[in-house]
């Protein structure tokens, strides 16, 4: 699977789907809920139809700067505790160089452009995380 | 005609939730804005400075796309479209 989801997953199940004989290589990020001081819940907000538009972008673009040879990414969203999993990346490759990078690549991109956001939710209140990047044309 | 807003994180929370707002034919991305400044003072609050001028970290886009800040008060609006305003993203 591909996109957006309020499911957990099997990462390893994720892996076994994109492994292939000719991949030297399996890289593989998983982002979870950080107790941040706190944080007993995180609240993830999408605007859906744009976010799987952007990451499938961001696939295309891995695919066309790196040589490699499969790319999963999965984002959830809605109600999650600390500990929980929230984004999977999973890119497979010849070898380990080129995986990494388009890895991080994904990664990097998935942060800078992707409409999704985060609210941490503890005993002290709640805030939205702030964002890192404006996406460059502000 | 009508134009859909979608706001989202705290913009969304300052503004109640999407709304449908009727707006004269041929109004720009800027007039929009202003209409969705206009439903409450916390809607207001959040879109813009006290000047007037649109807050810096609110982000546009129309049917899908993003809208350079620039842009708005030039970019019209047709019945039907979609407008989202949302910060920063912070996914990941």
């Amino acid at each position: 699977m591909f996109g957006l989801t309020e499911d957990d997953f099997d990462v390893n199940a994720v892996i076994d789907r994109v492994r292939k004989p000719d991949m030297g290589a399996l890289v593989t990020f998983l982002g979870t809920v950080r107790d941040d001081g706190g944080t007993e819940v995180m609240e993830l907000e999408a605007y859906e139809e744009v976010a799987v538009r952007e990451l499938e972008t961001i696939r295309d673009e891995a695919f066309a700067r790196y040589p490699i040879a499969a790319v999963e990414v999965i984002h959830r969203v809605g109600r999650l505790r600390v500990g929980e999993n929230i984004l999977l990346i999973v890119v497979g490759a010849g070898h380990r160089k080129e995986a990494f990078d388009a890895c991080e690549y994904i990664l990097e991109r998935i942060k800078e452009s992707v409409p999704i956001w985060k609210k941490e939710i503890g005993e002290g209140g709640e805030r939205w995380v702030p964002g890192e990047s404006h996406g460059g044309d502000a | 005609m009508q134009v859909r807003v979608r706001a989202f994180a705290r913009l969304r929370e300052a503004i109640g939730g999407d709304l449908t707002l009727e707006v004269p034919e041929g109004a720009t991305m800027s007039r929009l804005l202003a209409a969705v400044g206009e439903t409450s003072e916390q809607a207001g609050e959040a879109l813009f400075e006290e000047s007037g001028e649109l807050r810096g970290y609110v982000i546009l886009m129309h049917n899908g796309r993003r809208v350079r800040r620039a842009e708005a008060g030039t970019l019209t609006l047709a019945d039907g479209d979609e407008v989202a305003l949302f910060p920063p993203v912070a996914g990941g």
